[in-house]
């Protein structure tokens, strides 16, 4: 039991240092970024997940690690996902919980709260509030995981075989409701009905987010185009609603008022906004050399373009762009989108949201933990 | 007369080897390890109000008619018929209450039920609304906000109150089938099932990730309603579901090698995955009006017990019960490669049902030959005889209460139970 457990630590501590050093290398993802997060990291103390960590060293889920290498060779996403755990590409791995404890920071201790309390504090946050974090990242997770879930009827023979598909969706809904179980027990554990509330509603609207994401499919031609209020709404719920809830709920956990609950909410929101529009940029404003292009149809700027073009026109670009082999030519149709405004919209978009951002914490009182926030804000707009 | 409990008790401890039936099914999943064979021996020899015999022994006789006992099963008949075998009290029953059945009894508490779930799931996306409202149709038994109900107007009388729900209890019994419901969603994922209650499953109608989806949605909904309650303790027990839910589902994935323990492991399954559920709202509604942790016990350990037992039958259910009744193919679990109560017990006379169990009836030919084995053992006899004594110690618990027709209610229920047969 302990050399099994001890491996996986030592793994999990590797991966953390293969993380970093991927990003020192790797090309996509803003360097800037990278070091806005390590910077951010260290103000904190310490950024490690204790109860992701509990959940990963459980028997249930390392029975599911076992079993998803039986999917190595399949397309399930799971898969994917499961690397994702170790490598992500844009370093932004338990970004959620890192701005939420930074947050807490922020605010520093309340006034009507005991001092005995405030003697629990480490590096200036309430233990309640780091708990808050790492079931933020719970819920991030779970639904990473269940978003890998596939529809069965739609496979094919080039997914691998079909018995090995239902077995990654049955991996991917367990260990996805186990993350979430988790997260549940966790929130109890706050001692705050209106904190579970909170977040509970967050995880709704990362549902309704998810359940639309799915429901529209770009390549269809019959959907509207949606214009930049609708794309934030579904965006909000999508990408925004449980950072701007858990940032709210961090302020509720240490007593602060309702006011500087709301700022902490749009600061959640807002990054969320932009940190999404920052990355759906990236193809369009950098320059790939030898990287294979490829970008989703859902992205912010291909979304604005459609609407600014129109229906018509969008459907006789895509035609146009259309291979022999019925694929897109991404670096056409990446050419198309550039000469119409959808890219600058986006960016507006982008500096929009690092603004509000940046407004909403003004009011908390100068410090590291405030600068750290400020950084992370402007770094959305950096590409 | 008790001469047919003993008889039942030496069968088992001798199949039971070295460790009494005690030992291995009742204490190593009992908190209030308390119901000795002593006290099963005292208790039913008390006999019941004669009124009462009547309506026990009929579902019983009609419930034996519908099992597909084979010859020398029926042979056992007679002792299945007894009353006192059907129910034992350790208090007087309250007899002079008028005897209505648990469903009428609970229906004045449940009639906004469905409506006040579909309320709770509030979302303007259209579809996922209709998803989310798929189950909620009114059809289900909608058995557990009825005990749920019924506990919570037997605990206010017991606590000198009148008998009207708390708003926080009312909210128990709808979270209750709300969390049910999530957990059904994904379970149909997870077994690939394509039909429910005679409905086509969501899986089936919308794909896994929109099932998967509405599941988690359902969940949220019931969470926030819980938080709404604003009473963290309740929280905190109805949260404790949610994981035993999962941690029962990941039980089911693994199979002992060692009998023993492939007991242990299959109630303590099924106590995660059924019971807790049922134990914990019936304790949430305690705590929304009694301080006592006494009564708090009383309340789980009938929902435990009781939660137990339904499950016990439902497993029975599975190999007796025809493909239409059930509103899902019979042998199902077998297919799903689990081993529930009849293999078990039917695995200790004929051990060739070992090597099936641990290729969980992989290999062709397995189904059947189990589905046969399990037919000519007295398997489904021994998992009904199980869930009995789960039905006695939840009226054994719930008799401790102050007598109401909402606690004769939870009493009548146990045996309805035991005789359903869907």
């Amino acid at each position: 039991m302990l050399p099994a457990t001890w491996s996986r630590l030592t793994c999990r501590a590797l991966s953390r240092q293969g993380q970093r050093a991927l990003s020192l290398f790797s090309s996509s993802g803003p360097s800037n970024w990278t070091k806005v997060v390590s910077d951010a990291e260290k103000i904190v103390g310490y950024p490690t997940s204790f109860m992701s960590l509990r959940c990963l060293l459980s028997d249930e889920l390392s029975n599911v690690a076992m079993h998803v290498r039986k999917l190595v060779g399949t397309q399930h996403p799971l898969l994917n996902t499961a690397r994702g755990f170790v490598y992500d590409s844009r370093n932004n791995l338990q970004m959620r919980g890192l701005i939420v404890l930074l947050l807490s920071k922020a605010a520093g201790p309340s006034h009507t709260a005991s001092d005995l309390l405030s003697q629990d504090m480490v590096s200036g946050i309430y233990p309640s509030q780091r708990n808050l974090a790492e079931i933020t990242e719970l819920i991030h997770t779970a639904f990473l995981v269940h978003r890998g879930v596939v529809n069965l009827k739609e496979w094919t023979v080039s997914d691998g075989p079909l018995k090995d598909m239902e077995f990654g969706n049955k991996m991917a809904v367990l260990s996805g409701d186990f993350l979430l179980a988790n997260a549940c027990t966790g929130l109890a554990e706050l001692n705050n009905t209106k904190v579970v509330e909170l977040i509970s509603s967050a995880i709704g609207d990362l549902v309704q987010g998810i359940y639309y994401e799915n429901s529209i499919n770009p390549e269809n031609s019959l959907n509207d185009g949606v214009d930049v209020a609708s794309w934030e709404e579904q965006t909000f719920l999508s990408n925004g609603a449980l950072l701007a809830k858990s940032c709210q709920a961090a302020m509720e956990l240490a007593q602060h008022d309702k006011e500087s609950q709301k700022l902490a909410y749009k600061y959640g929101k807002h990054l969320s906004l932009g940190h999404k529009l920052n990355s759906d940029l990236q193809p369009f404003v950098k320059s790939s050399v030898g990287e294979p292009l490829s970008f989703s149809l859902s992205a912010a700027p291909v979304v604005f373009h459609r609407q600014i073009v129109g229906q018509e026109r969008w459907h006789q670009q895509l035609q146009q762009v259309q291979t022999q082999r019925n694929q897109l030519d991404y670096s056409k149709l990446l050419a198309a989108v550039k000469s119409e405004k959808g890219v600058s919209t986006a960016v507006d978009l982008c500096s929009y949201h690092s603004n509000k951002a940046l407004e909403a914490i003004q009011a908390f009182p100068s410090s590291e933990a405030r600068s750290a926030l400020e950084n992370i804000a402007s770094a959305v707009t950096k590409f | 007369m008790a001469g047919p409990w003993w008889r039942q008790c030496k069968r088992w401890t001798t199949i039971c080897g070295n460790t009494s039936l005690f030992e291995t099914l009742w204490q190593s999943n009992s908190r209030s390890a308390s119901f000795t064979a002593s006290s099963l021996g005292r208790t039913s020899t008390n006999s019941r109000p004669g009124n009462e015999r009547q309506s026990s022994v009929t579902p019983t006789e009609t419930h034996l008619k519908r099992l597909h006992f084979t010859s020398s099963i029926s042979r056992h008949k007679s002792r299945l018929l007894d009353p006192k075998l059907q129910t034992c009290s350790c208090r007087k029953i309250h007899s002079d209450a008028k005897l209505l059945d648990p469903f009428t009894l609970a229906q004045r508490d449940l009639k906004s039920l469905y409506d006040d779930i579909r309320k709770e799931l509030f979302v303007s996306k259209e579809e996922l609304k209709y998803v989310c409202d798929y189950y909620f149709d009114g059809k289900g038994k909608a058995i557990r906000p009825m005990i749920v109900v019924l506990m919570a107007r037997a605990l206010n009388i017991h606590s000198n109150r009148s008998g009207d729900l708390l708003p926080g209890q009312r909210a128990i019994a709808m979270i209750s089938e709300m969390i049910h419901t999530a957990s059904l969603v994904h379970d149909d994922v997870i077994d690939g099932s394509d039909k429910r209650r005679g409905k086509n499953t969501i899986n089936e109608m919308w794909g896994e990730r929109k099932a998967i989806l509405a599941g988690d949605f359902i969940l949220s909904a019931a969470s926030m309603a819980l938080a709404r309650i604003g009473n963290i303790t309740v929280v905190k027990v109805l949260s404790q579901v949610i994981e035993d839910l999962v941690r029962g589902e990941f039980m089911q994935l693994g199979s002992k090698e060692n009998e023993n323990e492939r007991f242990k492991h299959y109630l303590e399954k099924t106590f995660k995955k059924t019971a807790s559920l049922i134990a914990n709202s019936c304790k949430a509604v305690s705590i929304l009006v009694n301080s006592d942790p006494e009564v708090h016990e009383i309340a789980y350990q009938y929902g435990r017990n009781v939660g137990i037992a339904f499950q016990l039958v439902d497993d029975v259910l599975d190999f007796t019960s025809g493909a239409n009744q059930l509103g899902k193919p019979s042998a199902a679990d077998l297919k799903l490669g689990l081993a529930t109560g009849p293999v078990l017990f039917a695995c200790q006379q004929f051990p060739e049902l070992h090597a099936m169990i641990m290729r969980r009836f992989s290999s062709k030919g397995d189904v059947d030959r189990a589905w046969q084995y399990v037919l000519q053992s007295d398997g489904v006899q021994q998992t009904n005889f199980l869930a009995q004594r789960y039905c006695q110690e939840a009226i054994r618990q719930i008799s401790m209460l102050r007598p109401s027709a909402e606690r004769d209610a939870l009493i009548r229920l146990t045996e309805m139970v035991l005789t359903r047969d869907k």
